[in-house]
């Protein structure tokens, strides 16, 4: 009785309370939308857009403060598609493959370092973007749309060719690839990120003090970790599209 | 309380609403307003900071690239002029070794000349002397004869008819 006591008072401290599956929902006419994830995915957009507007208010040629955050970050994001894409190509898909790596980034990180809880809402919890399947599943679609645009952009329909490549025997598995490779990639960072987010908030439920402090550094080592997979992936799979497979055996 | 937690959510999905896999409209919002982003972000941030970055990049190429013309360009004065230096060092040297070798040929031409011009006039006083002696014989025989006919004379006392 005592310990149940015990429990039941931790259970009414605020921060310790677990919330899966439960939504926030608004209504647009008849579809339903998960309110909590679009208001933390517009303050992770705000975040990126009042970054890059400081970053380029005044822009100069010896950069400084936020400037050269940011210019070490756009950096950072060129090497990752050079790499991917190739050195002729990678430009025009910096946008793309920068602000997956950012908006994931910053998603994850918000929802590792927020105390989002203290925020009320009606129902559910604020929590990452990146947490909701929805998100994810967004990102990764859209991950796909880019590449086989990128595929068709640059060879038409002898992107097709990409399929029995470089054996016509390889066409199922290619096909399946394209199932995938979204599903995948979108079931890779929802899974890590509610898992980290559920696996500190047990852990908070358990022990309140101290000992979830490593398991959310871990989180934070995985949130980043997993922007950077996605991005990295998302330009490895542009970069595969746009490859060139036929006559001109160039360097890939 | 765990258990409390996963019944919650398994009644949530059995409701058909909520739960961890619950797709509806969040998904295509999601996607769009990313795409608005990707743009806004492209606009804001991707081209200006790109253009800075590429600026600056092209500034400090074009500035090494002058600074390696300059120094080739030094390096190149710099070797021109030891070569010059070299130059001029080999042809004072040229100078100095001509100047000696026709001194010394000066002197040599100066000394045969005037070592066959000792031997021409040593040749020639030998001859005069030589002549000189002759002559002096001759002259001296002559007067041997006279003095030997004188002594004759004296000698029988009566000339002797020539």
């Amino acid at each position: 009785m005592e310990t149940l006591n015990a429990l039941t008072t931790l259970n009414a401290f605020p921060l310790a309370e677990l919330e899966v599956g439960k939504q926030f929902y608004w209504h647009l006419g008849n579809l339903e939308i998960h309110g909590q994830i679009l208001l933390t995915s517009w303050f992770v957009i705000g975040v990126l857009v009042i970054a890059s507007i400081l970053a380029t208010r005044k822009i100069q040629m010896v950069p400084a403060g936020t400037q050269n955050l940011m210019e070490y970050a756009l950096e950072f994001i060129r090497d990752l598609t050079k790499t991917q894409i190739g050195e002729k190509e990678y430009r025009p898909w910096v946008p793309f493959i920068g602000t997956l790596f950012l908006f994931i980034f910053i998603s994850n990180w918000s929802g590792a370092l927020i105390p989002w809880k203290l925020i009320r809402i009606p129902e559910g919890e604020l929590a990452a973007p990146t947490g909701d399947i929805n998100t994810t599943i967004a990102l990764a679609l859209l991950t796909s749309l880019a590449y086989f645009y990128a595929g068709f952009k640059k060879k038409g329909l002898g992107y097709f060719g990409n399929y029995v490549q470089p054996v016509a025997f390889m066409l199922p598995f290619k096909i399946i690839e394209d199932f995938t490779k979204p599903l995948s990639l979108s079931f890779r960072l929802f899974g890590n990120i509610l898992a980290d987010e559920l696996v500190v908030a047990v852990l908070v439920l358990l022990v309140p003090l101290f000992i979830p402090l490593p398991v959310m550094a871990l989180g934070l080592f995985t949130s980043a970790i997993q922007a950077l997979i996605f991005a990295t992936l998302a330009a490895s799979y542009i970069g595969e599209a746009m490859e060139d497979h036929g006559e001109g055996h160039e360097e890939h | 309380m765990i258990h409390s937690t996963i019944l919650l959510a398994a009644e949530a999905a059995a409701e058909g609403k909520g739960g961890l896999f619950d797709i509806d409209a969040t998904l295509p919002i999601m996607a769009i307003q990313f795409l608005v982003l990707v743009a806004v972000l492209n606009a804001l941030f991707y081209k200006p900071i790109g253009k800075a970055i590429d600026d600056r990049d092209a500034l400090i190429r074009s500035n090494q690239a002058e600074a390696k013309e300059r120094l080739a360009k030094a390096e190149a004065m710099a070797k021109q002029y030891e070569q010059e230096l070299a130059d001029t060092r080999r042809q004072a040297q040229k100078v100095i070794a001509d100047a000696q070798a026709e001194a010394q040929q000066t002197a040599a031409q100066q000394m045969a000349a005037v070592q066959q011009e000792a031997q021409v006039q040593r040749e020639q006083v030998q001859q005069q002397l030589d002549q000189q002696k002759q002559e002096a014989m001759q002259s001296l025989e002559q007067q041997v004869e006279t003095l030997s006919r004188q002594i004759l004379e004296k000698l029988l006392g009566a000339p002797l008819a020539g």
